[in-house]
């Protein structure tokens, strides 16, 4: 596929979660395009991904304007400026707006943020356009591999601390902490922002932070019990909870495993 | 007008004994950028590791109610230290730089000071 020009696409349809070998092809043949999923996008340069975004994690504009790094009309002067040059980047560093290694660390963050969730189970087909660039311009290259495995270890990362991905999605609900619970100032500040109707993306908007790190904190909470599990929201009348009467066989063995923990706890 | 891979390599130069260093966040575990490292110190585990270090030394402060901030953390091995800073940043992004010295060659007094000054250059 050494021939392919730019506007060429081609599509997939893969299942596989956090790596696609579609993409590894890709990044051997040294592509240059957009790499198309419903969960976002990432664009490639010469094999290496330079940029991604995804409607699941805030862009760098809001981890910049909204972290308090950039006021949002420096943002937009950068773009009117450098945006049909696709320099958008090196005019924010150029014109002293953001320091470089800011630029850096931001740009990082935003992209193994959207690329988690680009790489995360797939649904539907997967594109490639050929040719496609960004308007921000390079940052900081990354390998395509390295770019799978931090997806691969957040994924891990996520489940080690609670394994229910519920919570990743619903409303974020707070409880309150017991006595002797401590809620860190990173976990106070989203627990503020915790409404009910918030889900950990909205919050991770409205603070500015990737949504991996609020995804995080708030497993972190739910393994805790600073916040509600989702399923325990649905009311009792829905819960299909079998009556004693149902329970023909009582499962010794987990019966057994209760009253050790009891046990071990008193 | 530092980035990066400018920070950690200044890093390895201007510290003696530097095995490895690396730029983490701490919420991910993720490292940012790594220097140095080998087969005995892989820096993406050592960098995903001392996250767990750093968050029990503030929950413990959160404990404690202690209102201050963490400089460094000193980690002294046998034969290695290793020293985390936390970065302040006005974004407050929860990064720290990690370095593993060679005990034998580390100057641990210049090691800090040096950490504290490659962390004003990041700017972040």
């Amino acid at each position: 596929m050494t021939t392919t020009h730019a506007g060429t696409e081609v599509t997939a349809h893969e299942v596989v979660a956090a790596g696609s070998p579609m993409l590894t092809r890709l990044a051997d043949e040294r592509a240059t395009g957009a790499f198309l999923r419903a969960q976002g996008i990432l664009y490639l340069a010469e094999g290496r991904i330079v940029h991604a975004e995804s409607p699941s994690a805030p862009g760098l504009e809001v981890l910049l304007t909204v972290g308090g790094a950039l006021p949002a009309q420096g943002w937009q002067e950068a773009l009117t400026r450098a945006g049909a040059r696709h320099e958008v980047g090196r005019d924010l560093v150029g014109s002293g707006r953001v320091s470089a290694g800011e630029l850096e660390l931001c740009h990082l963050g935003a992209l193994f943020d959207a690329a988690f969730f680009v790489l995360g189970p797939a649904s539907g087909p997967t594109h490639f356009r050929y040719g496609v660039t960004h308007w921000f311009g390079q940052v900081h290259p990354v390998p395509v591999a390295a770019v799978e495995r931090e997806a691969r270890r957040r994924r891990a990362l996520l489940d080690s601390v609670w394994p229910c991905a519920d919570v990743d999605t619903a409303p974020v609900v707070p409880r309150t902490p017991a006595s002797d619970q401590t809620v860190t100032g990173r976990q106070r500040a989203l627990l503020r922002l915790a409404d009910g109707v918030r889900t950990p993306t909205a919050i991770a908007w409205a603070l500015g932070r990737p949504t991996f790190h609020t995804l995080v904190e708030i497993r972190r909470m739910a393994a805790a019990g600073l916040v509600e599990p989702p399923r325990a929201r649905v009311p009792a009348a829905a819960r299909t909870v079998p009556g004693p009467l149902d329970c023909d066989e009582p499962n010794i063995a987990l019966l057994r495993r209760l009253r050790d923990a009891l046990e071990e706890s008193l | 007008m530092a980035n990066t891979e400018t920070a950690l390599k200044e890093a390895s130069t201007s510290i003696e004994g530097v095995i490895g260093a690396a730029l983490v966040d701490y919420t991910s575990g993720m490292a940012l950028g790594t220097l140095g490292g080998s087969k005995d110190l892989d820096l993406s585990v050592a960098a995903a590791g001392n996250t767990d270090v750093v968050r029990a030394k503030l929950r413990t402060m959160e404990m404690l109610g202690l209102k201050d901030e963490i400089e460094d953390i000193l980690i002294s091995l046998g034969s290695q230290y290793h020293l985390i800073r936390l970065i302040k940043g006005r974004n407050n992004n929860g990064l720290f730089l990690y370095v593993a010295l060679d005990k034998g060659r580390a100057n641990l007094a210049m090691a800090r000071h040096q950490l504290k000054r490659i962390e004003a250059s990041l700017e972040v």
